[in-house]
């Protein structure tokens, strides 16, 4: 349950963002990143909805190459 | 950036004086590890063991009990993260012993992937009760908090079953028998609480830890570190995944739950009360609080009511006393097609990670003793 995504803030509508992966939009909260200023284009480690972290690029890259990897292997293990 | 591989290289490099035993805390982590086959990649001597890394398994049974009989006797929508579904509590055979089953009998029973989606359905169903109930570790509860915090609809309540990670590892190091030599800290409740939670490890216990991400890199690196820290005799708290975990964490998100919920000794499933292990809300959200709000339906004739299922050994899966296919069910009476225990339904269970990764079988295995 503390998996969590990186994904790319598109807009940002108070302390909602709309935040996209993988061709994927998704209405994530930034209620708990008030701390830190977050805008267009940047990417936030997202937890059950709720950003928790913001994160460099390259850091959001690596860990979708996990997920990637993570999916291919859940769908073995769950067809074995 | 240093390869996973070139992190193994290293790994294999060193000279180690004697066998060691590394637990990790976080089922992402052990998922990691299984997927990267991490465990057969180490040279001999090392040992990784999952400890408590899954909120799910160790969630009360009475909690689970409790949902259930919201659902079917006082008829509220009940939400849940989905893994919450098919935890059994311990039932006569006949009747129902899981949401899953109680959304079969007529109950209404919805899974959700976010605290937000809770908010929306009570939202739409304005003349219905909503019960959200709620497990997790820290990076969950925090998300609980926030939700509370921005303002939530009259008919939602929480059934909260929120526990903090490092509670149950001092419980280990303050038992007779930790059961490991190094500690790989959970990286996710470090972005959200500060690695700083676990400074006690080393400072108090001389046992190395390091914080760790989910990618091999940052997993070999946490386990290089705290080898390293083994072989030179010298132990501190390492941080190995500092994209994410920063000093003092997430400095809103602790001061929401704060706010939100109070630190209380709480019980886990098999293992039973550990001090200041878990949240409950504060007075000021009384009135969201589902165990103020809802009869208890806690009834104590009923049979092993707090344990883990007869026969399943999910309860010393969870200390990292036994090795998941250690147990007589695993592969045999339990798989996650018919999952006796929680170690075998939620996805950060390690039973469930290991038969994902390929373990079909359980083996008579004898664990060493920790050398230390």
């Amino acid at each position: 349950m503390c998996l969590a995504i990186p994904m790319e803030v598109v807009a940002i509508d108070g302390m909602a963002a709309r935040c996209r992966a993988k061709g994927i939009e998704r209405q994530v909260s930034l209620f708990l990143l008030q701390d830190e200023p977050v805008a267009a284009g940047d990417f936030v480690m997202v937890h059950v909805g709720y950003a928790i972290q913001k994160v460099t690029p390259q850091e959001a890259r690596s860990a979708w190459e996990l997920y990637d990897e993570m999916l291919a292997f859940r769908s073995e293990g769950s067809h074995a | 950036m240093t390869t996973a591989q070139q992190w193994l290289d290293r790994i294999s490099a060193l000279r180690l004086p004697r066998p060691f035993k590394v637990m990790n805390v976080c089922g992402g982590h052990e998922r990691s590890i299984a997927m990267a086959g991490l465990r057969r990649a180490l040279p001999p001597g090392i040992e990784l063991v999952p400890g408590p890394g899954c909120p799910v398994c160790v969630c009360p049974e009475e909690a689970v009990y409790q949902a259930i009989r919201l659902a079917l006797s006082e008829k509220v929508i009940l939400v849940a993260f989905g893994d919450m579904l098919r935890v059994p509590v311990n039932v006569p055979k006949g009747e129902i012993r899981s949401l899953e089953e109680a959304r079969a009998a007529g109950g209404e029973v919805l899974p959700i992937a976010s605290p937000r989606e809770a908010v929306e359905i009570a939202r739409y169903n304005r003349d219905r009760r909503v019960v959200f109930f709620a497990a997790g570790f820290e990076t969950t509860t925090a998300p609980v908090a926030a939700m509370l915090m921005e303002g939530v609809p009259d008919n939602l309540s929480v059934l909260l079953a929120g526990r903090r990670t490092w509670p149950a590892v001092a419980m280990l190091l303050e038992s007779e028998t930790p059961g490991f030599d190094a500690l790989v800290a959970p990286g996710h409740v470090s972005t959200v609480m500060g690695p700083e939670e676990w400074a006690f490890v080393p400072e108090r216990h001389g046992i190395p830890a390091a914080v760790a991400g989910f990618t091999a890199e940052s997993l070999i690196a946490a386990l290089h570190s705290v080898l390293r820290q083994l072989i030179e005799g010298c132990c501190f708290l390492d941080n190995c995944y500092p994209e994410l975990v920063r000093p003092g964490g997430n400095s809103a998100a602790r001061r929401q739950l704060d706010a939100v919920m109070e630190v209380v000794d709480a019980n886990w499933r098999g293992i039973g009360v550990i001090p200041a292990s878990g949240f409950a809300l504060r007075e000021a959200f009384r009135a969201h609080d589902a165990t103020r709000l809802y009869p208890s339906f806690a009834d104590a004739a009923r049979k092993r009511a707090g344990q883990m299922p007869p026969g399943c050994d999910c309860a010393r899966v969870v200390l990292g006393r036994i090795y998941p296919d250690e147990c007589v069910l695993y592969g045999r009476a339990c798989t996650p097609r018919t999952p006796v225990g929680p170690c075998m339904v939620s996805d950060e269970g390690a039973c469930r990670i290991w038969w994902s990764s390929g373990v079909r079988t359980a083996r008579k295995r004898v664990l060493e003793p920790s050398a230390s």
